[in-house]
């Protein structure tokens, strides 16, 4: 550095001594001494440009010159505080909320299962007669996992609650039971212990269970010894062997694996009962797999003696990453798209920030390059600012997130899988930091292309008035205001149709209540033995009686699935009488086949006190009763549109059914009652048809208890759960109101609004101030001209329409553009709406309405302040 | 003006001996023709930048007129890179030539 102070005074020297020379040369050719040192310099050049192109031969030339342009766009941004703090604000939002929404998508969506090559993990289903997908029945599975050739391993798992003791406390715990080679589909190995060996899964072994970490800390003490301790679930005593590593809960929330089929299989090929994932071959692609499951499902479906509706038609391979979260792709992607826009508008709005500031800057820019600088250094120095403002925002925005995505991950709705995997980790940082980096190359790129462009001089020449380019950038003020309104609009339809959607849900008769009811779900294990069912029977009976003798609780049922939490098994019902039932389980195929005889419903085990606890009408007929004992004739009571739909211009009251195949009771079925119908899947979903049987009669090993209560849900917990440990003290319950299962059911929905619509009114805010201030800008640079026009006798209600309808131009271009790009895209959310349809007239009124108030309102106070000009000040203005 | 032609120029004038800056620039001048029409000034960044490469030096000196001045000197390393590029130039020149007036030659 020393010696470029030295060189650069060396060259000072040299250029004086140079023009000397050169002067005295002129004046010895006869020139003045006056013109002869003049057409020295000129001879010479720009002496300030020789200097600083000398200056940087001496220096790290980029990284000084750097380190000038930040240290200059500090002084800027901090000259304009206003300026400053108002766009890094905007960006700080727009940016925090796209990390915030990026990482859901990252963790849920893009990151890989945390799995050994997770991408050669897929999972198989069966494609059923409607095209949609189901789950793989045994002899299926077997016939998959024997003849296909795609898969190093393949494995089948179905997970399900049950009551676990044995450990440090009774827990109702989720257990899945897995064939041998699931942990190597996986690819994980027990941490203590060992797998499931081939001697695990025979028929009748001796019972063995895997742990999770989570488990084994906290139930087990994290006990070395395995071999001191034992399980006892859902009744059987299980011998832990192994103990899995600390975060594999594979399928979600599962905390013991057991051998699958200890009882043997089923043999059935339409009792879809098993996921199945399946680990690639090495080479082997997804597609070859898929023809490999294909060929295979429809040999089965061309061969099967079970035709019919419930047979596979064809089979599928996907990656399991894709099964598990395509539910919540579309919707992820669409709040992804929807923070987009928002980051769009605020782009937007700083962008015009930065144009009224350029303007203002003008006649600085002006002098600058009159002075010699470069116009690369006038655009690196643009640049400089706008990565200073989008970094300054981007670092305020991540720390947004960070507090953001707590609040998101709340919000979230409990069917949203992998949210545990969701944070700010790495690649969302990435994300963020690229993502500022493009805002700051547009904007940059931007504001750099509109301020130097055209003649900088003209900036000195016009008196300093700064007029230059205010035609110019006042129309791309304009058209950036435009584009803003457009883009909100699009947002707030989208925010309007999905707030519709909800009302219009929400406007729904679920058919059942929902307040002051407590449930309490409560598994027995599954059993066969019709000795050991009856059992349960009499214990739930015990349990129901005892539980409305708790203070505050007024009636109490039980169901076998509530509704809006998880669904009830469904399946074919034949219609016979008694001497019509065959002999052996065999003799119901070709009964099957006769259409004029089978119905499809759901199976429902309930109690009387259900439907009263639900208040679920009775349309005729009668509900379960005293008369209806585990000896006496079997009852159903079926839902309306059940009876509306197999039963139309016929009383269904009286006619007898079998609907064994859900229970293995063959005992008929004689319809007494028809009840209300409810929507078990969702206020969203139409109603099932439903056949609901009386759990004294046709016991059930999981069940939910309802209790209608005027005390609260923490008394009647705590007396219920007193009351279970008396009864069986192997038996935890998990309590819940109601409304929380209910308002679970809408929380996707729910999300989506929330956040949409906080995009939505983000934006229309964000557009408002763009309006306001391109508005307000214009006004106050056109004050001279506002003041000679009222000098002239414009009447203040002239200015007021001038100003307005110059507003408004841009307004309705905005909004005509949002309105047509809107009809484009909100015909890709219509199968997330519900009761509205994508072109809505309603929202497009209503939001077009909205936008072109708040426009207007926007407009109007700049405008109103432009009828104030006073001539006199106006005309001396500057 | 080619990227480096200026630095090339300028090396050929320091052959002859310590020369300083406004005798160069004439120098350049007078020797081309005229042809090649530079500001003046745009041979300092180009001095200094040769300096920085150790091709040349500088020094302390009185000038024609008896005032003083910087004199700027060919380096050994100067010497030997003026050598290089000047037979450098020469091939290029050479075949551009070829390449512009190949009829002309056939023609002979």
């Amino acid at each position: 550095m020393k010696k470029r102070e030295r060189m650069m005074k060396d060259l000072e020297e040299d250029i004086r001594e140079h023009i000397e020379t050169e002067t005295q040369d002129n004046i010895a050719r006869g020139m003045p001494p006056e013109e002869a040192h003049y057409a020295a310099i000129r001879k010479f050049g720009n002496v300030m440009r020789v200097e600083e192109d000398t200056r940087d031969v001496w220096s790290f030339v980029w990284l000084e010159q750097f380190g000038q342009d930040i240290h200059y766009a500090f002084r800027m941004l901090r000259k304009s505080r206003g300026f400053t703090a108002v766009a890094v604000l905007t960006l700080a939002l727009a940016i925090g909320a796209t990390t915030a929404i990026f990482s859901v998508v990252y963790g849920v969506l893009l990151q890989p299962l945390p799995y050994t090559d997770s991408n050669r993990i897929m999972s198989v289903f069966e494609v059923n007669s409607g095209g949609t997908w189901s789950r793989v029945a045994d002899p299926n599975f077997d016939d998959f996992r024997d003849q296909s050739r795609s898969f190093q391993s393949i494995a089948k798992y179905h997970a399900d609650i049950a009551s676990v003791s044995g450990a440090s406390e009774p827990t109702r715990t989720t257990v899945a039971a897995v064939s041998p080679g699931f942990l190597k589909v996986l690819g994980v190995q027990p941490i203590l212990g060992r797998d499931f060996g081939a001697g695990d899964a025979k028929k009748g072994a001796g019972p063995t269970v895997l742990v999770s970490y989570g488990y084994w800390r906290q139930y087990l003490g994290s006990s070395r010894d395995l071999a001191q301790s034992h399980l006892k679930i859902d009744g059987g005593l299980f011998s832990i062997v192994g103990v899995l590593p600390s975060g594999f809960r594979f399928p979600a929330d599962v905390d013991l694996w057991l051998p699958a089929d200890l009882d043997g299989e089923n043999p059935s090929r339409t009792s879809h009962n098993y996921s199945v994932v399946g680990r690639l071959r090495d080479g082997t692609t997804v597609q070859q797999a898929n023809l490999d499951i294909s060929a295979i499902a429809r040999r089965i479906h061309d061969t099967s003696s079970e035709q019919g509706d419930y047979l596979l038609k064809d089979g599928i391979v996907v990656p399991l990453q894709d099964a598990i979260t395509g539910k919540a792709r579309s919707s992820l992607l669409l709040l992804l798209g929807a923070v987009g826009f928002l980051l769009l508008v605020a782009c937007a709005n700083v962008a015009n920030l930065l144009l009224a500031q350029a303007s203002v800057r003008e006649r600085e820019l002006a002098i600058r390059s009159a002075l010699g600088a470069a116009r690369g250094r006038l655009v690196r120095q643009y640049f400089t600012e706008a990565f200073l403002l989008a970094l300054l925002g981007g670092s305020l925005g991540v720390l947004g997130a960070f507090w953001g995505l707590a609040g998101l991950v709340a919000l979230a709705p409990e069917n949203l899988p992998r949210l545990e995997s969701v944070s700010i980790n790495i690649p969302v940082l990435v994300f963020a930091l690229v993502l500022s980096t493009a805002v700051a190359a547009g904007l940059g790129a931007f504001i750099a292309a509109r301020a130097t462009s055209g003649e900088l001089r003209k900036g000195l020449v016009e008196g300093g008035r700064g007029q230059a380019g205010l035609q110019g950038s006042q129309r791309v003020g304009r058209v950036i205001v435009a584009a803003q309104i457009a883009i909100t609009l699009v947002l707030v339809v989208g925010a309007g149709l999905f707030g519709r959607s909800l009302m219009k849900v929400l406007e729904v008769n679920p058919g059942f209540r929902v307040d002051k009811i407590v449930t309490m779900d409560v598994s027995l294990p599954w059993v066969d033995d019709p000795k050991a069912k009856a059992g349960q029977a009499i214990f739930f009976s015990n349990l129901i009686d005892r539980l409305k003798q708790i203070p505050g609780v007024r009636k109490v049922g039980a169901t076998s699935g509530l509704p809006m939490d998880g669904g009830l098994p469904d399946g074919m019902f034949l219609l016979m009488t008694q001497n019509e039932i065959p002999k052996t389980t065999d003799g119901f195929g070709p009964l099957l086949q006769q259409k004029e005889r089978i119905g499809n419903a759901d199976f429902c085990v309930a109690t009387d006190g259900y439907f009263q606890v639900l208040e679920i009408p009775l349309i005729r007929g009668r509900i379960f009763d005293g008369r209806d004992g585990a000896n006496s004739p079997h009852v159903a009571v079926i839902s309306e549109s059940l009876a509306r739909e197999r039963w139309p211009n016929q009383d269904p009251i009286g006619h007898t059914i079998e609907f064994g195949n859900m229970d293995g009771d063959l005992r008929l079925l004689t319809i007494v009652g028809i009840v209300g119908d409810t929507h078990e899947y969702g206020l969203d979903a139409p109603p099932r048809p439903t056949v609901y049987v009386d759990l004294l009669q046709r016991p059930h090993a999981a069940i939910t208890l309802t209790m209608l209560s005027d005390a609260d849900m923490r008394s009647v917990a705590s007396a219920a759960r007193g009351i279970l440990q008396n009864l069986n003290p192997e038996v935890a319950a998990k309590f819940q109101t109601f409304s929380q299962v209910y308002s679970t059911s809408l929380g996707s929905r729910r999300f989506n609004v929330i956040l949409i619509g906080f995009f939505g009114i983000t934006a229309l805010l964000l557009a408002t101030a763009g309006v306001f201030g391109v508005m307000a800008y214009s006004v106050s640079r056109r004050t001279r001209e506002i003041g000679v026009r009222v000098a002239l006798g414009a009447a203040p209600a002239g200015i007021l329409r001038m100003i307005l309808g110059q507003g408004l131009r841009t307004i309705f271009i905005g909004v005509a553009i949002g309105i047509t790009a809107s009809l484009a895209l909100t015909r890709t959310v219509q199968s997330l709406l519900f009761g509205v349809t994508a072109t809505d007239p309603v929202t497009f009124g209503g939001v077009t309405l909205l936008l072109v108030g708040a426009a207007l309102l926007a407009c109007y106070i700049p405008a109103r302040r432009a009828t104030k000009v006073d001539p006199m000040v106006a005309l001396r203005h500057e | 003006m080619l990227q480096g032609t200026l630095d090339l120029l300028i090396l050929r004038t320091l052959v002859r001996g310590p020369v300083h800056g406004h005798a160069i620039a004439k120098a350049i001048e007078f020797n081309s023709d005229d042809v090649l029409q530079v500001e003046q000034g745009s041979l300092y960044p180009a001095l200094h930048r040769l300096i920085k490469r150790k091709w040349i030096s500088v020094e302390e000196g009185i000038s024609e007129n008896n005032r003083r001045a910087k004199f700027y000197k060919l380096t050994a390393e100067g010497r030997r890179q003026l050598a290089a590029e000047t037979s450098k130039w020469d091939k290029m020149a050479g075949a551009i030539a070829r390449i512009l007036r190949p009829a002309e030659q056939e023609g002979e």
